[in-house]
Order: C-alpha cells, then sequence, then structure tokens
C-alpha cells in the first residue's frame, strides 16, 4: 500500500526528461493519464480499495500528483512546439502569390454545355461559315424570295460577293454536286448548317451546329445585330414529333434541372411543319408566375419542329422515305435565364468584373 | 369578344379562350378588359422570323389581341379566329350574317370595270351606291374602337367592318369624282402621281397596280385609296371596291412607297380570292341595315381567269409517320371539316379539297399540321429517336478550339466576345483597303465593315476595361475575320496591358512586354507539338501597320508556313481605339485553321529517359548589341556535337564595364550523350571550338 506518491514523481520527471519528441510526449501522457492502466488511474484504484482513515490524505496527494503530471506534460509540448519554430517564421498571414486564372467567356460555358448534351446522345458538333449565300440561308430552306426575313430591313448583306468556302467546305460523302455560291450576307441563322450537312451527307443524321448569327437590329437589352444559336437536326427514317419532344424535354432537365417540364406550342417557320415554339417552366418560381417569366409560369427557349418536305427536297432526299426534326437554341436568350442577366450587351462588352464571375 | 359570339358560342373568360387559341399557334398579347391570361409569353429574342400582330376580336367586353403568325392571313380577321374557336371547342360555326340585300336589281351598274392587268389582279368586284354619308351607329363604332380602327364615316367605317369581320381589305371611291364612271385596273404611267388618303403626294412607277378612272390613278391597288376620290359627307354616290390583289405586287409596292396598310398586310400575305363578291354583300347589307344607302344596279365581278380550288391527298398513315401517335380516323375528318376543307374518302385517307381563304395549304405535311394543331402538341408522347448507326465523328475544328481555351485561360486571359463589325476607321490599319469587306447598309459606322482581324474588337474592350479601374487587362477571342480575297477566316486574338507578374508584396510589379506574349505563344504553339519561329517583319508586311517595328514578329510554323503576328500595338492606333495614353499592349493573332493545319498528325513517341548524367557549362560573351540572340544560338547549334542537348539564354547584360555598343549575352550549355558519361576533355573540346567560331563569325570576346 502507497504511502507516498514521491516515487512516482521522480519517475515521471526522468522520463519526462528524456523526452524528445512530440510522439514520445503522446506516449508519456498515455502511460501516466491513460484512462484505462495509466499510472494515476492505476493509483487511484489503489486508494479506493485502502482503509478508510488513509484515504483521504492518499486522495489528496494522489490529485495533486495528477494537477502536476498534466502541467508538466502541457509545459513540455509547448515547449516541443517553440523548438520547431524556424528562425525565420514567415507572416503566414499576408497573401499567396496569385495563379492568373483566365475564364472561358459565359456564352462559350453554355455552348460548351449544350455541346457536350447532345455529343452524349450521339450528336457531331460542326461549324460552317459565317458569311452565307441567300441559296444556304433562305432559299433551300423554304423562304421565298418576297419573305420580309430577306429585306435589307433584317438582313445584313456584303457590298460585294465574297468567296467564303475557302478551307471551309466539308467533306463530302455524296456524289450529288454542292450548291456552291458567292456569299453575300451574314447568315441571319444556323439552320443554313441543315442544308450545308445535308449536301455532303446521306442519313442518318444528327449534328448540332453552334455559332454567331447576324440580324439588322439595333442594340438594345435584349437585341443585338449579333448573336450565338445552336442549331440541331436529326434525320432518319422514322423520326417523328414524338422523339422531337423527347429530345428536347431531356434538353430542358438537363440545363433546368431534373423538375423542369417542357411545353409544345404551335407556331411558323418556312423550313419546319409541324413547328413549334418550346417554353420551359421557370425555374424561379416553379411554374407559379414571377416577374421572371412576366407572371405566365413558363419562359421561351427555342424554336423547332420537323423538317419540310421542301427542304428534303432541295438537299435531294426522298421527303417519303426521310423524316427528321430540326431546331434552333438562342445561347444569349438562355444564358440571360440562367444567369440572371437583364441587359443583353453585358455579353459583348468583355468587363473583366463580369467575365471573372463565372468560375471556370 | 361579342363580335366574336356572332359567329361562335363562346361562354369562356378571355382568359381561357386566350390560353386555348395558344395552344393553337395564335400567341395573345394583350387582353384588355379581363386579367391577363397564365400564357402570354413575350420578349423572344429574335431566334426565327418576327410574325406580324393583327387586331381581333374587338368587342364591349374584353379584347385579345393575337399575333398572327405570316401564314395565317385567314385569322386576321374575326370569321377566322372564329372558325379556330369552333373547331376547338367542336361547337358550330355560325354562317357569317346574310348578304341578302333589301333592294334587288337586275339593271346594271352605272359602272364599268376593267381589268388591264390580271397578273397583278385577277379579280376585281364592285357595287355603286346612293348614300348620305353620316355617323355611323354607337354599336358599329365601339366595335372598330375596340379593334384599334377610328371611326370616320359610315361608308368608311363600313369597309373597315367587313375587313376586320371577314378580313377582306375594301375601298370605297366617291363615284362622281371618277373620270368616265369607270375603274381600270392597270399599271402606272411614266410620271404619273397621286395624292394619297395621308396627304402624300406620291410618285407611281410602271410596276406598281392602280385602279384608275378614265384617265388618272385613283388609288394604289391594294395599299391605299386617293385623296381626290375619298368619300365624304358630301358624297352622293359610291363605289365599293373588292378585290383580289397579287400578293408579291402588293408587298413589292407597300414597300417601295414605304406605305403599310392594314390594307396591304392583308394582301401582301394574300387575301382570299374567293372573298371578293361575298365581301361586298356583305357590306352592301350592312350599309343598307344602318340605312347609310341603297345599291343602285348589279354587284360586278370581273374575275377572267377563276382559279380551281387546291386538292391534296391525305393519306391517313401519315398522320402518324410524321407524329408519332395515331390520331383516330375520324377526329383528324371533324378538325379538317370544322377548319372549312372538304372531305372525300379515299381509300387510304381523304381526298382533300382545301378552301381558298387558306393559302397556306398546298401539300399533305399541311394537313398533317392541322390536325397535330388540334389533336393538341401535349397529347404526343416523348420518345428517343433510335441510333441505327455509329455517330459521325464532330468536327476537329470543335475540340482544336477547347484546347486553345484551356491553355489561354490557363495562362490568365479572359475569354472575349466581340463584335464581327466595327469602323471602317478602326479596320483601317489592320488591312489593306482593297482586303475590307462592307456592309451593304449598315446599322451604324460603328458597324461599317467586318472586321478584318479579331485585334481592333479586343484593344477597345482593353480600352474599356484599363477605363474603369483595370490595371491589368488579358482578353483573347477565338472567332472568324473576314478579308475580301481570303474570305472568312477562324483566329484567336489575343491582347496583355498592364503588369507582366502577377502583383504580389514579395516583388516589384514588373510591366507586361513582348516575352510574356511570346511566351504565351510558345505555350499555345506547344499544345499543338509545334516550336514556331518568331521572324521579323519585311517592312511592308501586313503586321507592320500596327505593331511597333522592333518590338513586332511573324510567328512561323517550322515548315515556314505563316501562322500569325505576336508583338506591340502602334501607340497611334492604340489611341484611335480609346486606350488611354502611355498604356503599352501587346497583341497576337494566329490562325487557328494553320495551327492545326500544321500539327503533326502522328502519335506521340515517348522518347527512353536520359541514363547518363549531363554536363553543363556557362559561357559569356560581349557581341554586338545588335546581334540577335538567335543568331548566336544558330551558331553554337552548327559547330557543337551531337552531344549538346540545349542553350539556354540566361542572361543579357548592358551597362557598367560593357562598351556602349556591346552586350553581354550569357548562355548555359548542356551537354550529355545517351551511350556513356562524357568526359571533361570532351565538353573542353567542344566549348573551345563554340568559343572560336563565335570569335569568327560576331567576333565576339569571351569574359
Ligand atoms: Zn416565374
Amino acid at each position: 500500500m502507497p504511502h507516498s506518491v514521491d516515487p512516482l514523481r521522480s519517475a515521471f520527471a526522468d522520463e519526462l526528461q528524456r523526452v524528445s519528441s512530440e510522439r514520445e510526449l503522446r506516449a508519456l501522457r498515455d502511460r501516466y493519464l491513460g484512462r484505462k492502466g495509466g499510472v494515476v488511474a492505476t493509483l487511484m484504484k489503489q486508494i479506493a480499495a485502502a482503509p478508510s482513515g488513509d484515504r483521504r490524505l492518499l486522495g489528496q496527494l494522489a490529485n495533486e500528483f495528477k494537477t502536476d503530471v498534466e502541467r508538466a506534460l502541457a509545459e513540455r509540448q509547448q515547449a516541443l512546439q517553440d523548438r520547431l519554430e524556424p528562425v525565420e517564421a514567415v507572416d503566414i498571414t499576408l497573401p499567396g502569390r496569385p495563379i492568373a486564372q483566365g475564364r472561358r467567356h459565359p456564352l462559350v460555358i453554355l455552348r460548351d454545355r449544350l455541346e457536350d448534351i447532345f455529343a452524349e446522345l450521339g450528336y457531331a458538333v460542326v461549324e460552317g461559315p459565317e458569311i452565307e449565300d441567300e441559296y444556304h440561308n433562305f432559299e433551300a430552306l423554304n423562304i421565298a424570295p418576297d419573305h420580309p426575313a430577306r429585306d435589307m430591313q433584317d438582313t445584313l448583306y456584303l457590298n460585294a460577293p465574297i468567296d467564303s468556302r475557302r478551307g471551309t467546305a466539308p467533306p463530302s460523302e455524296r456524289t450529288r454536286p454542292q450548291v456552291d455560291r458567292a456569299a453575300t450576307l451574314l447568315r441571319t441563322h444556323t439552320s443554313g448548317m441543315q442544308i450545308r450537312y445535308m449536301e455532303a451527307h446521306e442519313p442518318p443524321i444528327r449534328i448540332i451546329a453552334p455559332g454567331r448569327v447576324y440580324r439588322r437590329d439595333n442594340l438594345d437589352l435584349t437585341h443585338t445585330p449579333m448573336f450565338h444559336q445552336v442549331e440541331g437536326l436529326v434525320v432518319d427514317e422514322s423520326i417523328t414529333m414524338a422523339d422531337l419532344k423527347g429530345t428536347l424535354t431531356h434538353l430542358l432537365r438537363e440545363l433546368f434541372g431534373p423538375d423542369a417540364r417542357a411545353l409544345f406550342r404551335p407556331t411558323f417557320f418556312p423550313y419546319t411543319e409541324p413547328s413549334a415554339d418550346v417554353f420551359v417552366s421557370c425555374h424561379a418560381c416553379h411554374g407559379s408566375g414571377c416577374p421572371v417569366c412576366k407572371r405566365t409560369g413558363w419562359l421561351e427557349i427555342l424554336g423547332c419542329g420537323m423538317v419540310h418536305p421542301a427542304v428534303f427536297e432541295a438537299v435531294g432526299y426522298d421527303p417519303e422515305r426521310f423524316g427528321g426534326f430540326a431546331f434552333g437554341i438562342g445561347i444569349e436568350r438562355l444564358a440571360m435565364l440562367k444567369y440572371g442577366v437583364d441587359d443583353i450587351r453585358m455579353f459583348y462588352e468583355n468587363d473583366l468584373r463580369f467575365l471573372e464571375q463565372f468560375p471556370h | 369578344m361579342s363580335w366574336l359570339r356572332d359567329f361562335v358560342d363562346v361562354r369562356e373568360p378571355a382568359a381561357e379562350l386566350a390560353q386555348l387559341l395558344s395552344m393553337r399557334g395564335f400567341e395573345p398579347g394583350a387582353i384588355e378588359g379581363a386579367p391577363p391570361g397564365p400564357l402570354a409569353p413575350e420578349g423572344r429574342h429574335g431566334a426565327r422570323p418576327r410574325h406580324d400582330t393583327a387586331a381581333s376580336d374587338p368587342s364591349d367586353d374584353g379584347v385579345i389581341d393575337f399575333e398572327i403568325t405570316a401564314n395565317r392571313p385567314d385569322c386576321m380577321n374575326v370569321l377566322g379566329i372564329a372558325r379556330e374557336v369552333s373547331t376547338a371547342y367542336g361547337r358550330p360555326l355560325a354562317h357569317p350574317p346574310a348578304a341578302a340585300r333589301q333592294t334587288e336589281s337586275s339593271t346594271a351598274a352605272p359602272l364599268a370595270v376593267t381589268i388591264e392587268d390580271p397578273d397583278l389582279c385577277p379579280r376585281y368586284a364592285a357595287a355603286v351606291a346612293e348614300v348620305t354619308v353620316g355617323q355611323s351607329p354607337a354599336w358599329l363604332a365601339n366595335r372598330l374602337l375596340a379593334a384599334g380602327v377610328r371611326p370616320i364615316n359610315t361608308i368608311v367605317d363600313v369597309t373597315n367592318y367587313v375587313m376586320i369581320e371577314l378580313g377582306q381589305p375594301m375601298h370605297a371611291f366617291d363615284l362622281d369624282k371618277l373620270e368616265g364612271r369607270e375603274l381600270r385596273i392597270r399599271r402606272a404611267r411614266g410620271g404619273e402621281r397621286l395624292r394619297t388618303l395621308d396627304g402624300e403626294d406620291r410618285a407611281l412607277t410602271a410596276d406598281m397596280l392602280v385602279i384608275a378612272d378614265a384617265t388618272r390613278p385613283q388609288a394604289i391597288g391594294g395599299v391605299m385609296g386617293g385623296r381626290e376620290s375619298e368619300v365624304g359627307h358630301a358624297t352622293r354616290r359610291i363605289a365599293f371596291e373588292s378585290a383580289y390583289f397579287t400578293p408579291s405586287s402588293v408587298r413589292r409596292t407597300s414597300k417601295r412607297l414605304g406605305l403599310k396598310t392594314e390594307a396591304s398586310a392583308r394582301f401582301e400575305r394574300g387575301a382570299d380570292i374567293g372573298a371578293p363578291v361575298w365581301a361586298l354583300e356583305r357590306a352592301c347589307a350592312l350599309m343598307e341595315a344602318i340605312g347609310a344607302g341603297r345599291v343602285v344596279g348589279e354587284v360586278i365581278d370581273r374575275y377572267p381567269a377563276p382559279r380551281p380550288p387546291t386538292r391534296v391527298r391525305f393519306r391517313e398513315r401519315v398522320i402518324e409517320r410524321h407524329l408519332g401517335q395515331r390520331v383516330d380516323r375520324t377526329e383528324a375528318a371533324r378538325i379538317l371539316r370544322q377548319l372549312g376543307f372538304t372531305l372525300e374518302d379515299a381509300a387510304d385517307g381523304w381526298e382533300v379539297v382545301v378552301p381558298s381563304f387558306r393559302v397556306d395549304v398546298t401539300r399533305e405535311i399541311d394537313l398533317v399540321e392541322e390536325v397535330a394543331r388540334h389533336a393538341g402538341y401535349d397529347r404526343l408522347p416523348a420518345t428517343f429517336p433510335v441510333l441505327r448507326a455509329v455517330p459521325r465523328p464532330s468536327d476537329p475544328r470543335i475540340d482544336a478550339d477547347r484546347l486553345v481555351r484551356r491553355i489561354l485561360t490557363g495562362a490568365g486571359f479572359a475569354e472575349a466576345v466581340t463584335f464581327a463589325f466595327i469602323e471602317s476607321q478602326a479596320a483601317s490599319a489592320f488591312a489593306p483597303a482593297g482586303e475590307i469587306v462592307a456592309i451593304a447598309h449598315p446599322l451604324s459606322e460603328k458597324f461599317a465593315v467586318l472586321r478584318p482581324s479579331l485585334l481592333p474588337g479586343l484593344i477597345e474592350s482593353v480600352g474599356y476595361n484599363r477605363r474603369r479601374e483595370q490595371r491589368t487587362v488579358r482578353l483573347f477571342e477565338i472567332g472568324r475575320r473576314f478579308r475580301a480575297s481570303a474570305g472568312e477566316t477562324r483566329t484567336v486574338g489575343l491582347a496583355w496591358s498592364g503588369a507582366g507578374s502577377a502583383e504580389h508584396w514579395s516583388a516589384k510589379p514588373r510591366d507586361v512586354d513582348f516575352f510574356d506574349l511570346k511566351g504565351v505563344v510558345d505555350r499555345l504553339c506547344g499544345s499543338f507539338r509545334l516550336k514556331p519561329s518568331f521572324v521579323r517583319f519585311p517592312q511592308d508586311a501586313e503586321g507592320a501597320r500596327y505593331l511597333v517595328a522592333g518590338r513586332s514578329a511573324r510567328i512561323e510554323a517550322p515548315d515556314g508556313v505563316v501562322l500569325g503576328v505576336v508583338g506591340q500595338l502602334a501607340p497611334p492606333v492604340a489611341e484611335t481605339r480609346d486606350l488611354p495614353r502611355g498604356d503599352d499592349v501587346f497583341v497576337a493573332e494566329l490562325d487557328l485553321d494553320a495551327l492545326a493545319a500544321a500539327t503533326p498528325r502522328a502519335d506521340v513517341r515517348v522518347e527512353p529517359l536520359p541514363r547518363f548524367p549531363s554536363i553543363a557549362r556557362d559561357i559569356s560573351v560581349l557581341v554586338d548589341e545588335r546581334l540577335p540572340a538567335g543568331r548566336v544560338r544558330a551558331t553554337i547549334l552548327a559547330v557543337a556535337p551531337a552531344t549538346l542537348e540545349r542553350v539556354q539564354e540566361f542572361d543579357r547584360y548592358r551597362g557598367r564595364g560593357i562598351p556602349d555598343d556591346k552586350t553581354s549575352l550569357s548562355l548555359r550549355l548542356t551537354f550529355r550523350a545517351t551511350d556513356r558519361t562524357l568526359t571533361d576533355a570532351e565538353i573542353e573540346q567542344a566549348m573551345a571550338v563554340i568559343v572560336f567560331a563565335l570569335e569568327r563569325e560576331h567576333r565576339a570576346v569571351r569574359r
């Protein structure tokens, strides 16, 4: 039966002396203060079993010992840490050296996203010329010569025709000669790529064609003379409007989340029939009506339809054998909705304070 | 809406009606006198051709405006909308108010009508009436007001009423003002003029159709009447006109004169060639009903070559083929019949007779659309097209562009998008005048020509940011430039202004210089597995027009193909682009297709890692200060043994201890053999050869 803790004290002091690392210090702490089998815990157990007369004094001595061990360990810990500090310490609160990181343009972020969504569905991504001829931009798309879209008021024509196809002609797998004329205008939509691709390829076809398009619109909050579109075209023997609905509903869910609903409303385009305007349920109010959707619950996202037989005839496809759908998405509008941009001009000012808000 | 109820039984509220028609292709605009509908989206960013607005459905209890798409002129009136409503609800469509006239006459009307140009006017109907011109009754005036038409007098109001109700534009002449009491429908003659109802005196040309009396034009066919024969309160006798004019002719004339009217808007989209007589009778009946006049003589109808109705074969199976779902045969037939089509059963479907007002329906697919519209797009299932073949590859340029983006954003450049058209003054420094492609009718001077380079737009964006407290601006753009001879070229442009190194408390900031941007170009070319050469421009070269001589270079691929240019923007050019004075901007532009074409096609082949140590030797030489380091390097490479692995310039020094016209160039030469450890003797011999060559070629002095 112990009557003093002195031998324990001196043993501890010796051991503490020999400690030279934090690992050893942790081991020492465990040996003395460990809950099970630690020196102090064992001591307490022995005291509990001692005659009641000795118990109080012994308990007091043991508690003092425990407190001293704790203090000594803490001091030693601090000393070890101090020893680790190098002589030339750095001020870790000073700013780190910045790594310059640029950003993709928000319109490109969305364009890339659209490309990726459709690439997963087996679509090829293709590009075409921005200066176009009237045949590919209008005529082959069933847009009559006196259609208002062909007006000087809406379309930007070049002063003199130029050859746009230098180095941009797609490789052709068809023997049918492609129509090639000098470019006279800036394309008003990416739909001309439907014609260019079909001229060069046999069905089945699944493509998207992103790119810049031009209209004779003055700059304001929602209009610019240049903007971006993504055109889609699918042609095969049994393509139906139900396929169009399924594909675009998938697109809207990818863009606006799994709860997004799609609404298809009849409209008119010369190069598709039947045609539809496509709306997505407003992501801001989930369809109940708010300022974003002008209280309608719906946001207009894109135009689409079944490829008009006159378009198939223009590229020498048999409309009795093939069917297809096409769609066109305005990227600016999508970006404005998704990112809450209410002035379209911000996309072209290239203000770094704007661009740097997009994280990658 | 009460007007609509003349034709079809509608008890539903305006908002519900708007929703119903919206889902059948008629976009509702504002609803007056009723709460906004649940579906009135607006503000599309012109992704497709714009549609035209047509008022319809006026009433005393609510007005709905619909946007009528360009293919549906038959719905630019109350009856057309009523027909859609009746089909949608499956309710009967009332016949338009009886055209029975109160006075019957077998005498000829006191008016001669001659169509001289049946190409531009295939049908012309007219009637004569004795009138007492006054104010229209309130119900009629109110309906016109609701439709956005100002009431004028009984006769003019009747013509407008019939146009809004049935879609047939009409006109009324003061008969006593018509010389010879005749109407000749002919082309205008050279030099003829007409003062139109709006008071403008208009010069007419030979391709315009006019309605003339014996001597001169009294109206421009399908566009506007003339002031002289205008119906006013003093008018005693009138001639009603109800005609069909060829759409392209009306469009051309209206555009040429800059004169758009309710009439021209209807004619140019295609009016109903079957309507003129019927609408005229409706107008006469209405005139008599409101006591405004009495018809004299018979209705005149000039229709020299009546058009047979369009007939379309409609196979039932094509509905499912296009829609992906069957529509019940009787339902499809009901929809078409209610829309005014006549159906004759055929073995595989129907033989469809198209009513004359449906100018948009000419082929089978048009009928599929009619069935789809009324069967409802929302009833179609959502399926996926079956993939029957291996997908074709994407355009490789897409991936190449993404690589460029990764490199440049990694190098700290933010991506810009600028307009493809710029001021011609801004373009002039970047290409010879003959290369610049101009726009025929630019929106403004700011958008006058297509950019011959991506740089003017980027430089403007740099200035925009510099004026907004941004010290360092790094921008790039991937896009097309346009030149008369080369057409369209895909390039990447870069611009860097401000600090060259990251701003940090640990070091003095350094301004961007040529070598910062050269390093980026090297890195970019490196990711296309190219080691470019930087070559001094000839004086007349293109880049020399806008870059500082001596701080610019042409970028060439190993085979000598020009990839682009890099250098400091000439300060005069910078100033014209609104850059703050004193701002140095370094720019580069590379042809992306040339870059891709110069890229090696073969896969990367890994080289074995070195097994023997390298030995490095530093050498410092004094050379003429204008001697390019590239020539020193070339001399070394020419004489050194194959074991010279690398030449690295590590210092270039001028100043204390260096003569004024000299510079001290320090290079580190690294030697290594693949099969052994090199000996000191080998290295010393190589160095001796190199030093000798440098002394001989460049009169270099070793320090
Ligand atoms: Zn909302």
